[in-house]
């Protein structure tokens, strides 16, 4: 499958910006099942400097800075790529397993794996993640299963309400509410399984959505997503979508992972003036190109 | 805030009696040792009343430098005693191929944790105990120096056990401080102890900095004459007084986070004459803080973009960003593996003995001995180091607790028994725990090892814990040799770098506080001078009327901007000594006296690189002055008052003349002069303006001009010329007009006007005057142009000279209009940086 996704980002100030220097986590990385063909980001008024290079996670990673004073900041990523089906899985070892070799293997992917079993900036353990794991996580079922398992009961459990939680929302609120957004979920599954001692990791993206039968798509319609990968030594990193109950199919584009949200955020920036009120506006259209 | 010169680690031998300690300066059958011989028996030469005189001298010597520690924002002067820590050459050897080897290690290390992860990856060091760590920044990750060497500087903690071995207890590379404290404590032993020191033939530090030097120009390797700064948080950090100290004698600009940003792809630091680019940054501000972009989002030390401009390799900075990794203590758990697959052996100085409590073995035998160890946290930010046997039973079961939740967030560490070192107490010897900081820098293919060090006893026999933050003592570090030391070799000619700093040398915020500290100091000498009128007029042997008192303390109130005071509650006036004091001494009143001279010592505090040593004596009496200024006022402010004020005055002068008589006419003295004399200028202003405005019967007219002659301190000069009449117009010609006046506001415009000539780019780009020296040519022209008759007279439908009121009032205006149009041209005034996207996940 092959996609087009235009990413347009856009903040007007109440007063003008006069420097601002941002990070931005928009252009889709490489990964075994997909492949980023075409890059382009163009931003409003034009950068004194742009850098791009791949960050810790090998994620690509794209600063710019801007020197003239601005009251618009209009960021427009274009890129295409293209997505392979992920393998099926006959994975057959039980969680119980799965944990014992986590600690006893000595293979590099899997010690390198652990870094992702620790808390992160915005996803600490508490007693209250372990619990809700503890249902799907049984040590005698299938890994993956119970993880799927896991993923569904998120699905059902919670609301999925935009107005409710903001970048900042604290897991502890999240879980209380149960309401959030796929960024809420995913860091909500990512705590569960780090609590019961799996490595887990946070995949930023697009989804593509289809219009209602008969309609044309719209322009900007589409969103930013995000969603989880867990690992296990017998199958490497497998992604899951709580949002939409489902394994992260070949609709699932992924621009970034890391430890969570704080690791990928799509545009982060410091900036000298601006006044106390930003307009955020965001358009995503993902395109399918055959 | 960064204080690796506090860390808590090192415990003395306490309760532990059955443990035998090791004497620096004796063997165990009570000989002297070799190299202590000719040192104690000086010292014992000098006898106690010597003793105290030499140590008295090296507490003035250290004040005198200014030498503080500042512990919770209070400076607490730094502690030096007066015996050295004695090392022969020959022992040192082996110290420093140890030092050397280690720092060759941590650079290793510290390259894989930031490269390929190797260690990690293969097993040697468990993952956890790398990833779990705070001081790990995975922004910093590929980022690497030119040259072989990511660590540039490297410290070591230790002690020497019982058994006599040196053990190492904790390795500071975040940025390790110390450096600058020992070349201070060595600069004042030589002092001190001329003759002792001399004939002891100790080796010199100066090389060890000159590598250093070397070192960082390298860092630059495209650059032909590199720009390196000392990157500082500032005045409030707890070690500023070496930073200071080291900027000034490694020939570096100081400067905090706002006097750099990042522009078209590098660093620049704004100075007065534009950005001047900067290639080498000497990091003082911890990694953490450095970049609000992509490290801690809400800090307000940091420069937006340095991480990227670092990755680039378009600036170097030394230590980098990350190195703060390196003082995990679970490191010392692996560090024999560690140095087996990256030197081929173990290392061969001794570390500490320290279990993981990630480790499941380590964790029960922590557990199962308890007793023995310390826990800590294996980041520095989460806590401190706990002594087990030293809690109570409930502080250790909470402690516990928290270890068992996250056990690999901590380590156990055996308690070493330093040995003891004769110090100065009371003036007698008495032994005392010692730790050594040890200092290793990068120098081309290997390390530089400081001949000596810091080192730190602590304050009692039994201390369990040494730190500067709990209090200690400081001590200089003697490497002597048993022959004549070679003369220290200079650097290759090949590889010499020119030595001066480029031109753009001050950082415009240093500037800036210089024409504060001239503000500053003048505002403080004219409210106590108005003062020390009023509090003379008070109490004078004739008696004031009642109204001429009233005109007084509302001036005085008005001149101070103290308000409401007098003149918002004239009920005052009958009982005015209260009020009087605060004005004296209530530093949080703005306005006060007080509160003028703390702004103008923090304002020197923060350009206090640029100060002389004298200028530096004369705030250091300043401060003392204020300390004991309540005490000096007593709570009746009768005859005493007046003379409690005198000897701030004069120390105020001293620093006015000191800063005629000694400060280079650079930049920075110029804006000095031009906050001195548009702040004497306003202050004439605004007194004549409190003062004579208004008219009143002849005598008591005739009291309060003498009260303003006195106060601008011309009253004599005006005695001896106009016979003792007292005429307005005479008045207003000796304080306005009269040039040959050095406290004339015509005086100071003319002062003015020579001062913003040399300013830099004031010179005619066009042929059109700047808008500070168009300013001032109107109050030159309004104030020339003004004639006596008219100032002095009064209107008909009111008792006020409004002519010199409206001249005064246009003037004022004038002058804040220059300070204002100096201000944003010169200085930098930025708006504080904001997030894009707000969040709080870094709690």
């Amino acid at each position: 499958m092959r996609y087009r996704i235009i990413h347009e980002t856009q903040y007007s100030y109440s007063i003008p910006v006069r420097r601002c220097y941002n990070l931005s986590h928009m252009i889709p990385r490489d990964t075994p099942r997909q492949s980023c063909t075409q890059s382009k980001i163009r931003v409003d008024p034009s950068p004194a400097q742009v850098q791009k290079h791949e960050d810790y996670f090998g994620n690509t990673a794209y600063f710019f800075a801007i020197q003239k004073s601005h009251d618009n900041l209009c960021i427009t990523a274009e890129n295409e790529v293209e997505i392979r089906r992920a393998p099926a899985l006959a994975p057959s070892s039980s969680c119980a397993e799965v944990l014992a070799r986590l600690q006893s293997s000595s293979a590099a992917e899997c010690l390198l794996a652990r870094e992702f079993i620790l808390d992160s900036p915005m996803i600490r353990s508490f007693p209250a993640l372990r619990d809700y794991a503890a249902v799907s996580l049984h040590p005698e079922r299938p890994f993956l299963d119970a993880v799927r398992d896991l993923n569904e009961r998120i699905y059902r459990d919670f609301t999925y309400d935009p107005g409710f939680t903001t970048v900042a929302t604290p897991l502890q609120d999240v879980l209380e509410h149960k309401r959030g957004v796929c960024q809420d979920f995913a860091h909500f599954a990512i705590g569960c399984l780090r609590a019961a001692g799996f490595p887990a990791r946070y995949v930023s993206g697009y989804l593509e959505t289809l219009p209602p039968p008969g309609k044309e798509k719209l322009i900007g319609a589409d969103a930013t997503h995000a969603w989880f990968a867990v690992y296990s030594p017998e199958t490497g990193w497998v992604e899951f979508d709580p949002t939409n109950n489902k394994p992260a199919s070949e609709q699932h584009i992924v621009t970034a992972w890391g430890r969570d949200y704080s690791d990928v955020t799509p545009l982060r920036g410091v900036i000298f003036g601006g006044g106390d009120k930003h307009e955020l506006r965001v358009a995503v259209t993902v395109q399918r190109l055959d | 805030m960064n204080s690796d010169v506090t860390d808590r680690a090192v415990q003395a031998q306490s309760q532990l009696g059955h443990l035998v300690i090791r004497d620096e300066s004796r063997t165990p059958e009570g000989d002297l040792r070799e190299g202590w011989r000719y040192l104690l028996d000086g010292l014992q030469a000098l006898g106690p009343q010597g003793l105290n005189e030499r140590g008295e001298k090296a507490r003035r010597l250290l004040r005198d430098d200014g030498a503080t520690y500042n512990v919770h924002g209070t400076m607490r002067p730094w502690e030096l005693d007066l015996v050295p820590f004695v090392v022969g050459s020959e022992e040192w050897g082996q110290i420093e191929s140890g030092l050397l080897e280690r720092a060759e290690l941590f650079n290793q290390l510290l390259r894989d944790l930031y490269g390929p992860r190797d260690l990690v990856r293969t097993g040697v060091i468990p993952p956890e105990a790398v990833f779990a760590h705070g001081g790990f920044l995975r922004a910093c990750s590929g980022i690497h120096l030119p040259g072989d060497h990511d660590l540039i500087i490297h410290a070591v903690d230790m002690v020497r056990t019982s058994d006599g071995e040196w053990c190492v207890f904790a390795d500071r590379s975040q940025s390790p401080s110390g450096a600058g404290y020992a070349l201070e404590n060595r600069t004042v032993m030589s002092r001190v102890l001329p003759s002792l020191f001399r004939d002891s033939q100790v080796h010199r530090l100066a090389h060890f900095f000159q590598r250093l030097r070397v070192k960082l120009a390298q860092l630059a390797p495209h650059v032909d004459e590199p720009r390196v700064v000392v990157l500082t948080p500032g005045a409030l950090n707890e070690t500023y007084f070496e930073h200071a100290y080291l900027a000034n004698y490694l020939g570096y600009p100081l400067v905090q986070s706002g006097d750099l940003v990042v522009r078209n792809g590098f660093v620049w630091m704004k100075s007065l004459e534009g950005l001047a680019r900067v290639d080498v940054i000497l990091r003082r501000v911890d990694d953490w803080y450095c970049d609000p972009l992509e490290l801690k989002s809400d800090s307000q030390l940091g420069v937006p973009g340095l991480l990227e401009i670092a990755r680039q390799n378009r600036v170097a900075i030394a230590n980098p960003l990350g190195s703060g990794v390196l003082e995990n203590p679970v490191l010392l758990r692996y560090l024999p593996q560690i140095g087996k697959r990256l030197l081929g052996r173990e290392p061969r100085l001794k570390s500490v003995a320290t279990y993981w409590c990630g480790d499941r073995k380590d964790l029960a035998y922590v557990l199962a001995n308890q007793e023995q160890l310390i826990i800590k946290p294996i980041f520095r930010g989460q806590g401190r180091s706990q002594v087990v046997s030293e809690l109570s039973l409930a502080e250790r079961q909470a402690l516990l607790k928290q270890v068992q939740a996250q056990p690999h967030l901590y380590v156990a560490q055996e308690r070493l028994v330093p040995s003891h070192v004769p110090t100065v107490v009371d003036g007698t010897l008495q032994p005392r725990p010692a730790i050594l900081r040890g200092f290793a820098a990068a120098s081309e293919s290997s390390y530089t090892v400081m001949p000596g060090g810091l080192t730190r006893v602590g304050l009692t026999a039994g201390s369990p814990l040494i730190s500067n933050q709990l209090g200690s003592i400081n001590k200089d570090t003697w490497v002597v040799a048993s022959e004549p030391e070679r003369p220290v070799e200079s650097v290759p000619l090949g590889e010499r770098r020119p030595l001066l700093q480029q031109k753009a040398g001050l950082p415009s915020r240093v500037v800036e506080n210089l024409f504060w500290l001239g503000r500053y100091a003048e505002r403080a000498e004219a409210s106590l001078r108005m003062l020390r009128t009023t509090f003379a007029m008070l109490n004078g042997a004739e008696v004031l009327p009642a109204d001429s008192r009233r005109q007084l303390l509302r001036a005085l109130t008005e001149v101070t901007c103290t308000f409401p005071g007098f003149a918002g509650q004239p009920e005052l006036m009958n009982a005015p000594d209260k009020e009087l004091l605060s004005i004296v001494v209530d530093s949080n009143r703005l306005g006060s006296a007080s509160s003028s001279l703390r702004a103008m010592l923090n304002c020197a505090e923060e350009c206090k690189e640029l100060l002389s040593p004298d200028i530096l004596r004369v705030f250091n009496d300043i401060r003392d002055a204020l300390e004991g200024l309540s005490d000096a006022m007593g709570t009746s402010l009768a005859a005493a008052s007046e003379e409690a004020l005198d000897p701030l005055v004069t120390t105020l002068m001293a620093f006015s003349g000191l800063s005629q008589e000694s400060m280079i006419r650079g930049d920075g003295w110029r804006f000095m002069e031009v906050g001195r004399r548009l702040e004497r200028g306003l202050q004439i202003i605004a007194l004549i303006r409190a003062l004579l405005v208004r008219d009143m019967p002849e005598t008591e007219q005739a009291t309060i001009l003498k009260a303003v002659l006195k106060t601008l301190e011309v009253l004599m000069t005006y005695r001896r010329r106009y016979r003792g009449r007292m005429d307005i117009a005479y008045g207003l010609e000796l304080t306005l007009l009269d040039t040959s006046n050095p406290r004339s506001l015509l005086y100071q415009l003319e002062q003015l006007q020579a001062l913003l000539a040399d300013l830099p780019d004031a010179g005619p780009a066009s042929r059109e005057l700047h808008a500070e020296q168009r300013a001032l040519l109107d109050a030159h022209a309004t104030l020339r142009l003004s004639r006596l008759v008219e100032l002095v007279a009064v209107s008909e439908d009111s008792d006020r000279r409004d002519q010199l009121d409206q001249l005064l009032s246009r003037l004022y205006h004038l002058l804040t209009t220059i300070a204002s149009d100096v201000s944003d041209k010169y200085f930098d005034h930025q708006i504080a940086p904001q997030q894009l996207v707000r969040a709080v996940w870094e709690a």
